[in-house]
């Protein structure tokens, strides 16, 4: 979230709403606007991620958002797949974390996005369509 | 003060467990706040909580002198935004810390960089504790302008073709 939110310039004019894991940024998101929680999930949990996805395809059939715009992982991962089944576009951002490789849900996500990026040159070299344009952290 | 995080998604027994120890031992003086996540080992010799609400976390981090941290991105960056003195121990896939070893990885480009030190093991802890107290943080200038800007770009371009 915090990587995500050092972009906010590029949606200003957008109409926009916020999806995040955690309850515990609750208190924050409520002061940008819109937001959903879509709940907490990894590789390791299928029966957490189909709870997960649940709550995506909702928040997807509700807002039918023209963008998404994620920094990842997992869940939003799954936010985005269900997206873009409802036509929705997809900007990845993939995590500073990740310094020699995409993140495995960047790596999930790269076939369906229309626009991918990551925070270090190197990894931008190993992936043809993947694009640096420096780092936010 | 020395505020230890180690995010919530995992546990990370090996690290909260050290610097209990450390505390215990007489390595730390200062007090140390701990907001421990999911770790099932409960501190004897530090304070702890197990998750805080974000604005409560921002303020326990503008209060401490130093941090101490899983090598979790979250924790990176706001210690380099605040320019706090950061010591990570990356979470290991065999300790089930996390599902891969990509702390690993972030830990050591952040050192390399010289922003965070860096303990790769409970052994390598103490030492790296000790050179907290005099460590200067590398600042780091976010390039987050140049990259919202390329995607503000991206999403230009987008509704003109959907215009057309």
């Amino acid at each position: 979230m915090i990587q995500l939110l050092k972009l906010s310039k590029c949606w200003e004019g957008h109409e926009v709403f916020y999806v995040s894991t955690l309850e515990s940024v609750a208190q924050k998101l409520q002061k940008l606007g819109r937001f959903y929680i879509i709940g907490e999930c990894n590789r390791e949990h299928f029966v957490q991620a189909l709870h997960v996805l649940k709550n995506c395809i909702r928040i997807i059939l509700r807002e039918k958002p023209d963008v998404i715009i994620s920094t990842g992982a997992a869940p939003p991962c799954l936010l985005c797949i269900a997206g873009k089944v409802f036509g929705a576009k997809i900007v990845w951002l993939d995590s500073i974390a990740n310094v020699e490789r995409l993140s495995l849900s960047g790596r999930i996500i790269r076939p369906f996005a229309d626009f991918i990026l990551t925070q270090w040159p190197e990894v931008a070299e190993r992936y043809r369509s993947v694009c640096y344009a420096g780092f936010v952290i | 003060m020395i505020f230890l995080t180690v995010g919530t998604l995992f546990p990370f027994d090996r690290l909260v467990r050290a610097v209990d120890d450390a505390v215990k031992s007489g390595l730390v003086k200062e007090p140390v706040f701990a907001q421990i996540g999911r770790t099932s080992f409960a501190p004897k010799n530090i304070e702890y909580v197990k998750v805080l609400e974000k604005h409560t976390f921002d303020n326990k981090v503008a209060d401490a002198d130093y941090l101490i941290s899983h090598a979790g991105i979250g924790s990176i960056a706001i210690a380099l935004e605040r320019n706090k003195p950061l010591l990570v121990m990356p979470r290991m896939k065999c300790f089930k810390e996390h599902v891969n070893d990509h702390q690993v990885a972030t830990a050591r480009k952040f050192e390399q960089l010289g922003h965070v030190l860096a303990a790769y093991s409970v052994e390598e802890l103490p030492d790296k504790i000790k050179e907290l107290s005099t460590f200067r943080p590398k600042p780091r200038a976010s390039q987050a302008d140049s990259v919202a800007r390329r995607i503000a770009q991206f999403l230009n371009e987008l509704s003109a073709s959907a215009r057309q």
